[in-house]
């Protein structure tokens, strides 16, 4: 966490665990963020995004949210939200810091292209453990005069957009851009979104562990895929273009507690003692043996 | 907003089971923890809005109000299923 703290950047977690599960989990694994504890969810239906699907009765499932994360900025304004319908995803910290810092789509201050649009792509992160989302960041610098467009645009225009490959495994969510203006075709009359200036464009992804090559270096997945974009000036457009990228990222899986078998598991933080506690303190709820 | 339970998926490798990612779970989809939303459901504050309070003990059993304690700078907030599972 030290790039949070070097950022200037707080982070909290929240969880409905017990203060003492948290002060383990934060000993067995070293983290110096703040975690914080809510046990009844009241933290949770306080932001609305209490996981309503599970019934109050269902022990120890009651009370965990539908995650994400908020991110503020200095005036404590909610700038960016990560959320995924299906809690084996959550997004990773490149992620978090570049919204919190207002650098998701900041181009740096290069030389401008004079005539043809040039195009960078990277991945956000050297890992991407399982079900922890890195951003393929393609980033369009854009010779003054000329604009990209979003989708959706009329068929014989190609909007600037990043593609994975199909590879089974690999997974990707929506795509982020920044804001758009609208523009509006003399010849048709339509109108599409248009990119001003130079374009970041980020595409969150992660895998599954079912591509996952393992060799004497370690855990290893693939991601290949290509951006696509068609400049235009207010005369012409331009013949699409395409690059082509693939990223060999380290793999592997997420940090997880002593609860089971697994790579990845670590000991020592009395999980299975927590998790009973879970499952008696609700299920006492309103009895003598109700934990306090 | 009515919340479906997305109950894609099936039986995996050994005792497990997969989801419509591929993930592999201890549950058949929709059962238990594994009650995830298909579609729209609900995320809380808007992006423009103020972050709502939040006042709860840490892992040190120390009282934070994070809007106090961030004290003028950006925060991330992570709500998580748990530490423990």
């Amino acid at each position: 966490m030290k790039s949070f703290r070097e950022a200037g950047v707080r982070l909290y977690t929240v969880t409905y665990d017990e203060p003492d599960a948290l002060a383990d989990y934060a000993k067995a694994h070293d983290t110096t963020f703040t975690m914080l504890s809510d046990p009844n969810s009241e933290v949770i239906k306080s932001f609305g995004i209490l996981n309503t699907l599970i019934p109050p009765d269902d022990h120890p499932w009651y009370g965990i949210p539908f995650p994400g994360t908020f991110v503020t900025d200095a005036d404590g304004t909610v700038v960016a939200k990560f959320f995924e319908h299906n809690f084996a995803v959550r997004c990773g910290p490149e992620q978090m810091l570049a919204a919190a810092l207002g650098q998701e789509f900041e181009v740096a201050a290069t030389q401008r292209p004079v005539d043809r649009v040039s195009v960078e792509v990277t991945i956000d992160g050297d890992r991407l453990p399982m079900g922890v989302t890195r951003q393929i960041v393609a980033t369009f610098q854009v010779p003054e005069g000329q604009h990209l467009y979003s989708d959706p645009v009329p068929e014989g225009l190609v909007a600037a957009a990043i593609e994975l490959d199909n590879i089974d495994g690999i997974l990707c969510y929506e795509p982020l851009g920044p804001p758009t203006s609208p523009q509006t075709l003399a010849g048709s009359g339509e109108t599409l979104q248009v990119y001003e200036g130079d374009v970041v464009l980020r595409l969150p992804v992660t895998q599954n562990a079912r591509q996952m090559q393992k060799d004497d270096q370690g855990r290893f997945v693939t991601i290949s895929g290509r951006v696509r974009w068609q400049a235009c000036d207010d005369v012409e457009c331009f013949l699409p273009e395409s690059m082509p990228f693939s990223f060999r990222v380290e793999a592997g899986f997420p940090v997880l507690g002593d609860m089971g078998p697994g790579v990845g598991r670590v000991p020592a933080m009395n999980g299975a003692q927590h998790f009973q506690r879970l499952i008696d303190r609700r299920a006492g709820a309103g009895s003598a043996s109700d934990n306090q | 907003m009515e919340i479906k339970v997305d109950t894609r998926g099936g039986p995996s490798n050994g005792p497990y089971f997969e989801d419509a990612e591929g993930f592999n779970m201890p549950e058949m989809p929709g059962n238990g923890s594994r009650r995830i939303p298909l579609g729209e459901f609900p995320t809380g504050p808007k992006v423009g809005a103020k972050l709502p309070d939040i006042v709860a003990t840490d892992q040190s059993g120390r009282q934070v109000d994070v809007h106090a304690d961030r004290a003028g700078q950006p925060a991330v907030v992570v709500f998580s299923r748990s530490a423990v599972w």
